[in-house]
């Protein structure tokens, strides 16, 4: 199993944490495959009973505009060239990795930020909302969701905790070195730096677990249409009202 | 780690392989737990501060396959652990590589020469005082650079190529192999790769903990010197505070061919300004074609240090660097 | 004046053993049972130890035993400046906490590893003018100084005192010591040029060459201590105070020393050594510590920084009419050192400056130790001023010797604050010999001629340090077999003057040198006492001991005879191997007989009784265990008056490439104004070994310390920049005035630290020649800062800067 925090001496001599253990990448790795593997045989044995996939032809709706799915890409790419170059020294392979990394956070926070006044003050920031009453959807196959079901909440708000330690430790790791806007200051101790790398370190092994998730429930058989509406925005009517309870969410036509 | 105690050896278990495929396998079985060692000039500083334990040295100091200097077909092969006294008076070297005869006779001092080989030149590792001291910066694997702060003395770092460390290249001959388009002959238990010299080193950003390209189970060999810079017009400069036993402040590697009174082509690297060997392309190509002179050394020396970003106390080697630029230039 | 011995080569007895190698240091020595021990040292500038966990350690197999801080001091750490044996309130980092004994050094330093140490960390300061500033860090547990006879107290000035002083000004708080001579103004007044500027000479390490190690044992209550010092018997009573045991149980043994030069003369300054002493009588084992490079860096002592203001005025003729210095002087982390008043003191002397007034504070940094180190003082503001005395000349249009000559020392002169007279000097006689062998008429042309990217410089440099003591005591005895032993106290440091020094007597006695022993070595052989081996003194002070020893041992020979044999004393002399009448050299003793027949009479003649009364305790005690076993010349030395100087001039021409802030230096003379010579080949060891010193002291050393952590950066010797083979010329010419003082009876008086002065001096001269005519106002002056001058690049240092000095 290993070690989950790597110390250091600073520089005068007392232990101090230096990051996270590196050998819980492959932990995480190994975890995330094993359990979505599992998923995926699970309901593959499940699948014998047979159910209808709802009908992408007809009347369509839309699902997420046009901005909304740009910010999705956008922090989608981001999220894998920091983890790509992250991961990258991680593994030997010997490439200029810190100015991708720092500039796709950069590009990370913006998005995000955007993000966040968005779906405060221009979308309803309600549908995004858990409460006590999603907890019984998944074991209540007459609960409808609204807009997003009870899994799509989880996975947003557990992406947003992560997403945002990754980013607010990135940002004071980012203070820490020269970059072409300052001049790296020493100024916060040892200690203080450890504790941020392995902030940083464990939110990123959440994060590539979350990611792992969400990428393969997105290629899952039955969302693979949530997916096609985060590319080209729509759902079908169909695939509307066999999912979602039409009273919570009324979306418009898509054109 | 900064010991807590400074001095005394620990122990370590050696090995004295007398072939190379005992040695190779050595280095594959123990991996990064196997220091490698020629003659032990760098090696020995690093155990008797106890700032480096490894559990295993492999000494190869014994392999002869592994040393001389031979004649090959397009030029010459040293074999790495030859010593570097050995390397500046050889015939064969000063005849027609008379770059590296001189660049290895100004590497330290006559004792260290005597028994320091050329792999071990090559593969040294940064002299970066704080890091040399035990601290846990990044090049130790740690999360910190106690050099590049806003009072750090850096008066021996680097003005290029700073990606969180800005140590540099400490070596002599490393210029010079750049210079002269050497190949690195790499081995290990699964084979040889050949690595051009410009390639072997590598910088921070790329690599944060390692001078060299050189993997686990990995061991530098021999160096191939091809005659395309035979008998170049050669330059070698190194400045340092001491005229001996001291580490260059900036060197300077050069070769040039003049063909028809004007230059034909021409390598102008310098070492200790990056954590690599900086070859100077923009200059070898505004050189080409023209004729050695004064003039072209003064008009092309300040491309030399364009891109220089100085730390708190190296400032001097940007006109260090393009004054020993002009002066290999001018001849 | 011919002498026999005196102004002759010979070879000292410890050549033969340092050629071959087989003389002993103190790490070469070994004892049945001997274990060895290392040293815990402080992780941090400063700060106070809370807890020491060594349980580990201790139950490790082969480790023997430890001490702390509090075996040593069991009523609590004296809280006064100076290095402690053993410390839980470190002050400078590599400080020693404990030490460890083990079986062999490898354990000793595995049991160091697994020793758990709670220190707490306090603010530490590393540059003097960064403590004095209101609100910055003291270096100490009590304040930023030291006021002796008062303690530890805090000096502070206003946040625009420090920068208006960094900026170039004259400093205008009032500074903790100050003298002044002459008129000051009215010597300003008469200037037509002045120059007035501030300016910092670094502190950098001794860095000997031997690291203090030490190893001891005790047997039958007595300790003996194999050390390495410069001084022998002048340590052996303080070194047992602080081992803490009797005189008389304390033998302390040192043959030879690797380089001392100034911080291993006393015992104050090497308490590291009663370690071992006191660790072997806590475990019963003989205890070796071999104390390592870093180590010595730590505890071995370095000079005092100076961060300075200077205004000199200069009349038409070139005097130097008045001096005006303002030092703050970097005390490091012990305090100590009084480097700037000497500095002041050796301009009046050099340059007999009319009227001067000399301020100093002195501020501790938790940095290496500082005490005197090789002309501590004297030897760093002569590498300021004579560039100034250059751009005098040049100002006023006079030429650079004419100008020395001038305001050089002669005879009759005085200097310093109380107007010392010298007891000679003949500095225009030096100058004027050093131009002559190194053809300064000739070469004075070439300053500042250009041959490509080179340009010429040429140098003159002086130095100065009072060089001789009196008032110690001399033990001589004639054997019964006729040989003479000279028992000298003197340390040997590598100087030679245990023997030269002895050759007084012998001279006196007319005795062949192959008939002679020098006895010395260690403490049991019974040594009568010296002044330390510091300062420039042992020449002049033990020839007159010696040769005062030699005397009695005369007059009591002539007076044996005179009983014997008839007649006055006065009719009698000796001639090297008999004592006999003048009249009729027939009528005689033999050394061998005379001694004999000391030893049959006993009282005086054998060290019995009549002792002269001021003889120091250790003498009394030596001469107590010698008593009976010869004819013996037993001597206190009144004291002398007057300053007995030592003078050097160098002369020195550079070629200084302006491309690459390189300078080799083509030419160099030096010439030793000391006196009568006594040991030829010494002073030219003496003179050249100077010489590479003070290449060190103007281009290459100085302290580095980072500024966030309080790191060392210089413990090694990478980045202490000691000269090599190829920064010093192939040769140095030498010479010696060689004319006799009247303070000494064989005219001599010493010269070991002018002779790194003068070249420093001589060398940053020739720099600023190079560089036409540029002063630096700073020591040394680095490869880097001659290519920033040149390149026009603007300081990258701050202003006056200590410890950080253009990392």
């Amino acid at each position: 199993m290993g070690e989950i925090v790597r110390y250091k001496r600073d520089v005068w001599g007392e232990e101090v944490i230096l990051g996270v253990s590196w050998d819980l990448l492959w932990v995480v790795a190994v975890a995330v495959l094993v359990l979505l593997a599992a998923h995926a045989i699970i309901m593959a044995a499940l699948a014998n009973k047979k159910m209808d996939k709802p009908s992408s032809e007809g009347r369509r709706v839309l699902r997420h505009e046009t901005i909304d799915r740009l910010f999705h890409w956008v922090m989608a790419a981001s999220i894998l060239t920091l983890i790509a170059t992250g991961v990258a020294p991680i593994l030997g392979l010997r490439i200029a990795w810190l100015n991708i990394h720092w500039i796709a956070g950069l590009l990370l926070t913006f998005v995000v930020v955007f993000h966040i006044i968005r779906s405060l003050f221009w979308q309803d920031f309600k549908s995004m909302i858990l409460g006590p009453k999603d907890f019984g959807e998944p074991f209540d196959s007459a609960q409808k969701p609204g807009k997003y079901t009870f899994e799509q909440k989880g996975m947003h708000w557990a992406v947003t905790v992560v997403v945002l330690a990754v980013i607010a430790t990135g940002i004071l790791l980012f203070l820490q070195i020269d970059s072409p806007f300052w001049d790296r200051t020493n100024s916060m101790a040892e200690d203080t730096l450890g504790l941020m790398f392995l902030l940083h370190g464990l939110s990123t092994l959440a994060l590539v677990a979350l990611a792992a998730t969400h990428i393969y429930f997105a290629l899952r058989p039955e969302k693979l249409f949530y997916t096609r509406s985060m590319v080209s925005g729509w759902i079908s009517e169909d695939e509307m009202t066999a999912n979602h309870d039409t009273s919570l969410w009324s979306p418009k036509e898509a054109d | 780690m900064p010991a807590t105690s400074h001095d005394v050896m620990p122990d370590i278990e050696l090995y004295q392989p007398t072939d190379e495929a005992n040695a190779l396998d050595l280095a594959s079985t123990l991996g990064d737990d196997g220091w490698i060692v020629g003659g032990g000039q760098d090696t020995y500083g690093w155990l008797k501060d106890r700032n480096k334990s490894p559990a295993a040295m492999i000494e190869i100091a014994q392999i002869d396959a592994w040393k001389g200097v031979k004649e090959t077909a397009d030029g010459i092969e040293i074999g790495a652990v030859t010593t570097l006294t050995d390397i500046a008076n050889h015939p064969l070297v000063q005849s027609k590589f008379g770059l590296l005869a001189t660049a290895a006779s100004k590497v330290a001092s006559p004792q260290i020469r005597n028994v320091g080989t050329l792999g071990g030149n090559l593969n040294q590792d940064a002299r970066c005082w704080y890091y040399r001291r035990g601290l846990d910066c990044y090049r130790a694997g740690g999360n910190i650079c106690y050099a590049d702060s806003p009072e750090g003395l850096n008066r021996e770092h680097a003005i290029f190529g700073a990606s969180r460390c800005v140590a540099v290249t400490p070596s002599d001959t490393a210029p010079a192999l750049v210079a002269l388009d050497a190949t690195m002959v790499v081995a290990s238990a699964s084979g040889e790769r050949l690595i051009p010299a410009q390639d072997f080193f590598v910088g921070p950003d790329r690599d944060i903990v390692n001078m060299t390209v050189l993997n686990e189970g990995e061991i530098l060999t021999a160096v191939r010197l091809p005659n395309e810079w035979a008998n170049a017009e050669f330059y070698f400069e190194k400045v340092a505070d001491r005229n001996v036993w001291d580490f260059a402040l900036v060197n300077v590697a050069a070769a040039i061919k003049v063909s028809g009174g004007s230059i034909s082509d021409a390598r102008i690297v310098c070492g200790a300004v990056e954590c690599t060997p900086r070859r100077l392309e923009a200059v070898e190509n505004a050189i080409r074609g023209q004729q050695r002179s004064e003039d072209l050394a003064n008009q092309v020396a300040a491309m030399s240090t364009e891109g220089a970003r100085p730390l708190n106390y190296n400032n001097f080697k940007v006109p260090l660097m393009e004054n020993l630029v002009k002066r290999a230039i001018r001849g | 004046m011919a002498y026999m011995h005196i102004g002759k080569d010979f070879v000292p007895p410890d050549v033969p053993g340092k050629v071959t190698g087989r003389i002993k240091y103190a790490e070469d020595y070994a004892r049945d049972g001997m274990v060895y021990a290392r040293l815990l040292t402080s992780p941090v500038p400063h700060g106070r130890v809370v807890a020491i966990d060594s349980s580990e350690a201790l139950a490790m197999d082969g480790v023997y035993g430890i001490l702390t801080a509090d075996d040593v001091y069991p009523d609590g750490e004296p809280q006064s400046p100076g290095l402690k044996v053993l410390t839980n309130e470190p002050t400078l980092m590599g400080e020693p906490i404990l030490a460890v004994a083990a079986i062999d050094e490898k354990t000793a330093e595995n049991a160091i590893a697994a020793i758990s140490l709670t220190i707490e960390r306090l603010p530490f300061v590393l540059d003097p003018l960064d403590s004095l500033q209101e609100g910055g860090a003291n270096a100490y547990n009590g304040g930023n100084t030291f006021i002796f006879r008062q303690g530890f107290a805090e000096e502070k000035w206003t946040a625009d005192q420090v920068e208006s002083f960094k900026s170039g000004n004259e400093p205008t708080a009032e500074a903790l010591q100050s003298w002044e001579y002459g008129d000051l103004q009215a010597g300003f007044d008469a200037s037509d040029f002045v120059y007035e500027t501030t300016f910092s000479t670094a502190g950098y390490p001794h860095m000997s060459m031997e690291p203090r190690s030490a190893m001891a044992y005790w047997e039958n209550g007595k300790c003996f201590l194999h050390g390495t010092s410069q001084s022998l018997s002048a340590i052996a009573e303080p070194m047992a105070a602080i081992v803490g045991v009797p005189l008389e149980d304390f033998v302390f043994i040192n043959e030879a020393t690797g380089g001392g030069f100034g911080q291993r003369a006393r015992a104050g300054s090497i308490p590291s050594m009663a370690i071992p002493a006191k660790l072997s009588l806590k475990i019963n084992r003989p205890v070796m510590m071999r104390v390592s490079r870093e180590e010595e860096f730590t505890i071995g002592g370095a000079r005092q920084g100076l961060q300075g203001w200077i205004k000199v005025g200069f009349k038409s003729d070139g005097a130097m009419a008045a001096m005006d210095m303002y030092c703050i002087s970097d005390n490091g982390g012990k305090g100590g050192g009084g480097d700037a008043n000497s500095a002041a003191a050796g301009v009046s002397a050099l340059y007999q400056t009319e009227a001067m007034r000399f301020r100093n504070t002195s501020i501790g940094t938790n940095t290496g130790h500082r005490g005197a180190q090789r002309g501590p003082g004297e030897n760093q503001i002569m590498a300021v001023v004579a560039p100034i005395m250059d751009k005098a000349a040049e100002e006023l249009g006079l030429d650079r010797l004419e100008i020395r000559k001038l305001n050089a020392a002669q005879n009759g002169d005085v200097s310093g604050p109380r107007s010392t007279p010298f007891t000679s000097a003949y500095m225009p006689e030096a100058l004027q010999q050093g131009a002559d062998q190194f053809d300064w008429e000739g070469k004075k042309g070439r300053s500042r001629q250009t041959n490509g990217s080179k340009v010429r410089g040429l140098g003159i440099g002086q130095g100065y340090h009072n060089a001789g003591r009196s008032g110690m005591d001399g033990i001589v005895r004639l054997m019964p077999n006729g040989r003479l032993q000279v028992h000298n106290g003197v340390g040997n440091l590598g100087t030679y003057s245990y023997a030269s020094t002895s050759r007084a007597a012998a001279e006196v006695l007319k005795m062949d040198w192959e008939n002679c022993d020098v006895v010395t070595g260690r403490t049991d052989r019974h040594l009568p006492i010296t002044s330390p081996q510091d300062g420039s003194n042992s020449i002049f002070t033990n020839t007159r001991t010696c040769f005062g020893a030699a005397q009695d041992l005369l007059a009591k020979m002539k007076e044996i005879a005179a009983m014997d044999l008839g007649g006055d004393v006065a009719d009698y002399d000796v001639d090297g191997s008999r004592v006999h009448q003048i009249a009729d050299n027939t009528v005689g003793l033999t050394y061998a007989e005379v001694a004999q027949r000391g030893i049959e009479l006993g009282g005086k003649f054998s060290g019995e009784s009549d002792l002269p009364e001021e003889l120091n305790t250790l003498t009394t005690l030596s001469v107590s265990r010698l008593a009976g076993s010869a004819l013996m010349g037993v001597y206190h030395d009144p004291s002398h008056s007057d300053n007995p100087p030592g003078f050097t001039v160098t002369y020195t021409e550079i070629e200084l490439d302006k491309e690459t802030g390189k300078f080799e230096i083509l030419d160099m003379v030096t010439i030793a104004e000391c006196g009568t010579v006594v040991h030829p080949q010494g002073l030219a060891n003496q003179l050249r070994g100077g010489a590479v010193w003070g290449i060190g002291l103007s281009a290459l050393e100085r302290h580095l310390y980072d500024p966030q952590n309080g790191l060392p950066a210089s413990s090694g010797y990478w980045q202490s920049k000691i000269p090599t083979y190829l920064d010093t010329p192939a040769e140095i010419g030498t010479g010696w005035v060689d004319l006799p003082d009247p303070e000494n009876p064989v005219g001599a008086r010493g010269i070991g630290e002018p002779s790194m002065g003068a070249v420093s001096a001589a060398l940053n001269a020739a720099i600023s020649d190079a560089l036409g005519g540029h002063l630096f106002d700073t020591a040394p002056v680095t490869t880097d800062m001659i290519i920033n001058h040149i390149a026009g690049i603007s300081e990258e240092a701050k202003p006056l800067a200590q410890n950080n000095f253009r990392g």
